[in-house]
């Protein structure tokens, strides 16, 4: 009798202790599910109470998220959630917050300011925002206030349309597209090097349409070794616009992870080419480009969408030359934001630093995306 | 103390002719009306028994991850299927062997419960496995086919694995030892758990008996132990052979992918709802009877703690002992199954608590315990309908199928995106090829084991795990000859613009779009390492489904007449009220 007490207390016990444990201190694929928040989120400290804001975010928890705010009174909630997910759709629209950090900049006994770095998983690769807070002192606990960035307004006006635009006609109706049974466009590689990198061998170069007639464009390289054999086979995915106007140029960057230039004897390079219908629209100007040198060498400047319709999604593609205009580098930027019309969006491409010193020269493009069209 | 078992009018046992109606009742309707298809595993499943019924003999599936090997999950209840679909087609062959399985659950709770109680509280415990939550659970929301037919079949061999160590009796080790073998072949990890939780405390049982009755010495009973656990151990290796090399090979050393019942309950409680409170229902009232008689009751005691050991692990990141216990593997198994068996063993104590009482409030019990059986059972069965595996129902995969069906399309590789757990169902329709699949333990696709992302088709709700596989499998679209995108989810959309790929097609009102990629070459069969040598298909094809043949078989051998006065079950009452303990 007295055996089966202390059994029971003591499976019961030790029950209750291990759940207590496991919820004060959770287990890492716990806290995948649950943020890094415990039973008891506490907000007693300007950080813990940004922190605890990321992982609402993190979560979905839009609704939590926005009654911690201190400055809830001043916005509504789904301007809250517009402001970080956008108003109009765009990579941020389905992306996922895979993680966040949380740094100080500045407290006082009754206020401090954090910065909140949110890194976001979308379906273009990641994707960064930094917010300043303002964190207050509430009675006992902390609470930020959150710096919306207000719904851009676009005034009604008038845009004229007069672009260029392509169209093929098809033999009949069913054909597959791409299957039009006439010549490829020409085109030609104007430029091309191979560069080793710490990560691999990366493959530079520009493509050129030579044609009439739009083209979609891919390139393909093969790495061979010296006895001719091939080592590995990759493509331009998405470092390089695919749709290409007549006489446009596009750069392109072929990645080989883990591959040493060293070895290589020869690169069997594989442009393909077709014709496409395409427009010229919508125009996305480039303004204010600017080479920023090192430390934190970049290209800095803005996109104006010169048409009358919305992008949602930008690429940006900078091609960087040295003084023999050569090519050094090329980078990307996907903007995560939608471009309106007429409105400016700031775009940044960072340069490895090794390689900024040798930049003179830029050339950027910009290919778009616009959800229920095509590229 | 030990008692004798009370005799009376209240103490009768409930027939099993009754149970099992009581069963067909209630499960017959469900399953007629294919509500398991629902479920998230269902259609992996008949999936896997598609592939059996056109080739037995060979495990190699070129339908996922451009090839895999089917030798890497056990086959039983698949083969099961894939033979009866001749019969009645693959989707009521699944309902037909998932229908056996539940039936059979019923026979091995009140067998595996006779080890502990008396037969009224056993036939009670067989009864309430037709209400379990956590069987509806695992049939009508995860479609754990493999888990819930291996379960009956291991419950069914417990008691001559006892009365082998018991009593020595060659017969009961023949059946014990083919029992085990096909409960294997249908989940090997139901055995694998199912030795620490159900045999080790059958085990003890055996030897806190040993003084009972006809005696046993403890070096008969670990002879016996040891030789059977032999025997079982080669039966095992051997029926399952093809799979131990596949594993021994190619263990699972692929990113871990998360999985909501590794949650902790208590913070995620949306998931403790999932996970806890629908598998064990009214049963959560019973927890401290359990504790409590299991405690008191030294006979109890090895069962109590399988139970709970059980019940801690399906608490899955509740608590670290999951993660302590298990290690790496706590990343890999899913825990819903921990629960389901921490219910069966649970079941013998509510067979006690149910008896007692129905002794002591007659109706009012019946009535009070009918209800929440009903809404235990209610709410697990339903649960498919309130937190669908599939939030999108309405998608067909008919004209899908029929799309990559015709014109040579089948040529190339395909992928979906946003298809759900409909992926398993296409992949049944088509004689395309997929780059993705619902079998991570099988996938070798380097782009999909470094990422920590499940399926390809659902990748966005895998966060940054997912979208890099998607896009590094994207990247070698070439390579595999994949050509075709199938998308019904537009948020995708930008990644294919960007990376050249072109909508060709239109399918449902415009609610899936077809891309292409151009110049992708035709898909060529991989070349790969994993493929099973022709000798493991033809092992891989006689021996799990033989095991069970043979099961069938030796079930049939009859037992020799037992004793008048062989031993009951006695229930030591530790000093409390006759009449309280037994039933």
């Amino acid at each position: 009798m007295k055996n089966g007490i202390l059994l029971a207390a003591a499976l019961i016990i030790a029950t209750v202790v291990l759940i207590v444990i496991g919820t004060v201190k959770p287990i890492p694929s716990a806290e995948h599910f649950a943020g890094e928040q415990n039973l008891l989120p506490s907000s007693s400290t300007p950080e813990a109470a940004v922190r605890n804001l990321g992982d609402e975010i993190s979560l979905g928890h839009w609704a939590r998220a926005y009654d911690s705010l201190a400055n809830k009174t001043q916005f509504s909630e789904d301007e809250f959630i517009h402001d970080l997910t956008g108003y109009y759709a765009n990579l941020r629209t389905d992306a996922t917050l895979n993680s966040f950090e949380v740094r100080p900049l500045h407290a006082t006994e009754n206020d401090a300011e954090m910065r909140l770095t949110l890194h976001w998983a979308t379906v273009l690769g990641p994707s960064e925002s930094t917010r300043d807070l303002h964190v207050t002192r509430v009675g006992d606990h902390w609470a930020p206030e959150w710096p919306l960035d207000k719904r851009p307004a676009v005034p009604p006006q008038v845009i004229p349309v007069n672009y260029l635009r392509w169209d093929v006609i098809y033999p009949g109706p069913g054909d597959d597209w791409g299957v039009q049974g006439v010549e490829a466009p020409h085109v030609r590689i104007v430029d091309m090097r191979p560069v080793q990198r710490a990560e691999g061998v990366v493959i530079l170069g520009e493509l050129l349409n030579d044609d009439v007639v739009p083209a979609y464009v891919s390139v393909t390289a093969t790495l061979q070794s010296k006895t001719g054999k091939a080592l590995a086979t990759e493509d331009s995915f998405d470092k390089i616009s695919h749709v290409l106007l007549p006489k446009q140029v596009t750069p392109f960057l072929i990645d080989f992870p883990d591959a040493t230039l060293s070895s290589v004897g020869s690169i069997r390079m594989s442009p393909f080419s077709t014709l496409v219908p395409a427009s010229a629209d919508p125009v996305i100007e480039i303004d204010n480009a600017h080479l920023n040198p090192a430390p934190d060498a970049s290209l800095s400047g803005e996109l104006m969408n010169e048409s009358g319709q919305i992008v949602n999604v930008a690429h940006v593609l900078g091609t960087f030359y040295d003084k023999s205009g050569q090519v050094v580098w090329i980078g990307d930027e996907y903007i995560d934001r939608a471009l309106l019309p007429q409105t400016p969006q700031a775009f940044l491409i960072h340069i490895p630093e090794d390689l900024a010193r040798n930049v003179s020269s830029q050339r950027t493009v910009v290919s778009s995306f616009e959800y229920g069209g095509v590229l | 103390m030990l008692k004798p078992e009370l005799t009376g009018e209240s103490q009768r046992p409930i027939p099993m002719s009754f149970i099992l109606l009581a069963a067909v009742i209630v499960h017959l309707p469900l399953l007629l009306m294919k509500l398991p298809l629902k479920s998230y595993d269902t259609n992996f499943h008949i999936f896997f028994a598609s592939h059996y019924l056109h080739h037995w003999f060979d495990p190699w599936n070129t339908k996922w991850y451009a090839g895999f090997s089917q030798a890497t999950y056990p086959p039983l209840p698949q083969q099961w299927v894939a033979v009866l679909s001749n019969l009645f087609g693959l989707d009521m062959a699944y309902m037909a062997v998932q229908f056996a399985a539940i039936l059979l659950l019923v026979i091995g709770v009140y067998r595996f419960s006779r080890l502990w109680v008396g037969p009224r509280a056993a036939s009670i415990a067989a009864l309430a496995s037709v209400f379990l939550g956590s069987e509806s659970f695992l049939v009508y929301s995860a479609g754990q086919l493999g888990t819930t037919f291996a379960a009956p079949i291991y419950l069914n061999g417990l008691p001559f694995l006892f009365d082998w160590v018991r009593h020595g009796r060659g017969r009961s080790c023949l059946k014990a030892t083919v029992l085990f073998a096909a409960a294997a072949a249908a989940h090997h990890a139901t055995l694998l758990f199912g030795a620490f939780f159900f045999a080790l405390p059958v085990l003890a049982l055996a030897l806190l008996d040993r003084e009972n009755g006809a005696r046993v010495s403890t070096s008969a009973f670990l002879a016996r132990t040891i030789a059977i656990a032999v025997t079982v151990g080669v039966a095992i290796a051997f029926v399952l052979l093809p799979f131990w090399i596949a594993l021994i090979h190619y263990p699972v050393t692929q990113t871990p992918i998360p999985h909501a019942s590794r949650a902790n309950y208590i913070l995620s409680p949306q998931y403790g709802l999932s996970y806890f409170i629908v598998p064990y229902g009214a049963l959560i009232l019973a927890l401290p009877f359990i504790f409590w008689r299991g405690s008191m009751v030294a006979r109890l005691r090895p069962l109590l703690l399988g139970f709970w050991v059980a019940f801690l692990i399906g608490l899955g990141g509740t608590t670290p002992v999951g993660r302590v216990l298990l290690g790496r593997a706590f990343e890999v198994l899913t825990f819903e199954r921990f629960s389901y068996w921490a219910t069966l063993l649970a079941l013998p104590f509510v067979g006690l608590l149910i008896a007692e009482l129905v002794a002591r409030y007659r109706t009012k019990a019946i009535v009070g315990l009918t209800a929440l059986a009903a809404a235990t059972c209610g709410l697990a069965v339903s649960w498919s309908t309130y937190h669908p595996a599939d939030a999108d129902q309405g998608l067909s995969v008919e004209p899908v199928a029929a799309w990559l069906n015709r014109d040579g399309h089948d040529q190339y590789r395909y992928v979906t995106l946003g298809f759900g757990n409909q992926i398993a169902r296409l992949a049944v329709m088509t004689d395309a090829s997929s780059v993705d699949g619902e079998w991570y333990s099988g996938r070798m696709l380097p782009e999909l084991t470094s990422n920590g992302g499940g399926t390809l088709t659902s990748s966005k709700y895998f966060g940054k795990g997912g979208l890099d596989a998607l896009r590094a499998i994207l990247m070698h679209a070439d390579h595999y000859g994949l050509k075709w995108v199938l998308v019904r989810d537009p948020s995708y959309d930008p990644l294919l613009a960007f990376a050249g790929w072109r909508p060709v097609d239109y399918l449902e009102d415009k609610t899936i779009t077809i891309w292409s990629k151009d110049g992708a070459p035709p898909a060529t069969p991989l070349n790969a390492p994993q493929i099973p040598p022709h000798w493991q298909g033809v092992m891989w094809g006689i021996f799990p489904f033989g095991s069970s043949i043979l099961a069938l078989l030796v079930i049939l051998i009859p037992e020799k007449r037992r004793q008048k006065a062989r031993e009951e079950y006695p229930v030591e009452t530790g000093g409390l009220a006759p009449g309280r303990l037994a039933s």
